[in-house]
């Protein structure tokens, strides 16, 4: 354990240096919950103040990356989503809310995680780098859009899969965060939502709100072109 | 011009949307004991070698599958694995059940034969309308297992569950978020009890009372 670390407890468990409570005690338990009560009730204030941040910050690029993603799937454009771990499940969420969404219209999508006999053939035969990129090379085509998701940004087969994209002539967009890692630095995604926060969970929570959001104003711009969406187009 | 407009319409919705997720987030600090509760009731049931069982449908399956991910193979370095397992994921055995039994009992089964009494089961509804769901929450308090059920704003039953963390909205979307949030808490609150476990033994186990 750090010293930082060290000082953190300290700071959580106030009773570790002896302030005379019975150990052990009723109110030795009640100190412990209200400690970290506060931490939880300061942890929740924190992103709450982040999510309003980024929104604000990115209010302008999100708009316009949703009439784009809607663009494209007035054009009969399909979206393909992408990534590991925590941004695997973000990817299939995104997928299923534009494919069955509670509200709203359809919009063909398919998160590229899902299928575990796929990912563990490519991951097996080809290297875990290519498991999205090989899928983009069979399943999409220009005018489909490239959804990737990484809390780092350094994710390789994230990167490689935009670079993929880029190659079909997909639109391309990113959620990524720190200081948005090779994401950022390839130069491969038209829209990377950059979540300024080195805590792996708070950018998760914030990617959470910037994909339902680009939902919502992607639903906005459909109903507003009256666009013709889904159906088979290849 | 037109693309002018829409952006700055679609600026005053996003605004709207955000107000929406301040209100909801803001009431979650309102709540801060409910889940500091949770969180050292599921450490003591990990401390005694429990397991974590997670369940959820559709956009809730994919935090399930987020939260056992997250406790098998924790994103700070030097932080224990625990075990976890989503009812969700596999999809044969889901598929099967429903075919077999119907849908409603997909998680119960599961839970009958793979749960043991010192377990965790956490279950995700955002609606609070998922008869499955509380299938498997009402398979979990039979078999003993500490139960913690996540829902938004919609009346679900406090009895149900050993610890009900509401997420204040109906909106599924604003809800999903903040259970992801309540979720990563809980999962920092458990780490951080596991790496003091003095700390656990100062009451004995799941206290918090259910409402009578």
């Amino acid at each position: 354990m750090s010293e930082v670390q060290r000082a953190g407890l300290q700071a959580l468990y106030p009773f570790l240096a002896d302030d005379g409570t019975p150990a052990g005690s009723p109110a030795e338990r009640h100190e412990v919950l209200a400690a970290l009560t506060e931490s939880v009730a300061r942890k929740a204030t924190e992103i709450v103040d982040l999510r309003r941040e980024m929104v604000e910050s990115c209010g302008d690029q999100l708009a316009a990356c949703a009439q784009a993603i809607a663009t494209a799937a007035g054009r009969g454009g399909r979206l393909f989503t992408f990534g590991n771990g925590g941004s695997s499940c973000d990817a299939q969420q995104v997928a299923t809310i534009f494919l069955h969404p509670a509200r709203g219209w359809p919009v063909p999508a398919i998160s590229l995680t899902n299928d575990i006999a796929l990912v563990t053939a490519l991951s097996n035969d080809v290297g875990f780098d290519l498991v999205f990129a090989r899928q983009l090379a069979a399943l999409a085509k220009a005018g489909d859009v490239a959804f990737g998701l990484s809390a780092s940004g350094g994710s390789a087969n994230v990167v490689r899969a935009f670079g993929e994209a880029r190659r079909l002539g997909m639109l391309t967009v990113g959620l990524a965060g720190y200081d948005g890692g090779a994401m950022a630095t390839a130069g491969l995604v038209d829209f990377l939502f950059v979540v300024p926060s080195s805590s792996i969970h708070r950018i998760q929570e914030v990617q959470t709100t910037l994909y339902h959001l680009l939902w919502e104003l992607t639903q906005r711009q459909l109903v507003a072109s009256e666009s013709e969406v889904g159906g088979c187009t290849s | 011009m037109r693309y002018v407009t829409v952006q700055q319409s679609a600026r005053t919705v996003a605004a709207d949307l955000l107000a929406r997720r301040d209100a909801a987030g803001t009431s979650l600090v309102a709540d801060a004991a409910a889940v500091a509760e949770a969180g050292y009731a599921m450490a003591q049931r990990f401390h005694s070698g429990g397991k974590l069982l997670v369940f959820g449908n559709g956009s809730a399956s994919t935090d399930a599958a987020h939260l056992a991910v997250e406790f098998m193979h924790p994103v700070i370095v030097g932080k224990p694995a625990l075990p976890a397992i989503a009812l969700n994921n596999d999809i044969a055995t889901v598929t099967g059940v429903a075919g077999r039994r119907g849908f409603a009992d997909v998680y119960a089964d599961q839970l009958r034969t793979l749960a043991c009494p010192s377990d965790i089961a956490l279950a995700i509804s955002a609606d609070g309308t998922c008869p499955n769901v509380y299938a498997g929450v009402i398979a979990a308090r039979e078999r003993g297992l500490l139960t913690v059920l996540l829902t938004g704003n919609s009346g679900a039953d406090g009895r149900l569950a050993d610890h009900l963390l509401v997420a204040h909205d109906t909106d599924p979307a604003v809800v999903k978020e903040v259970h992801v949030t309540i979720y990563h808490l809980l999962w920092e609150l458990v780490h951080l009890l596991l790496a003091e476990p003095a700390v656990l033994l100062l009451a004995k186990q799941d206290t918090a009372a259910v409402p009578a």
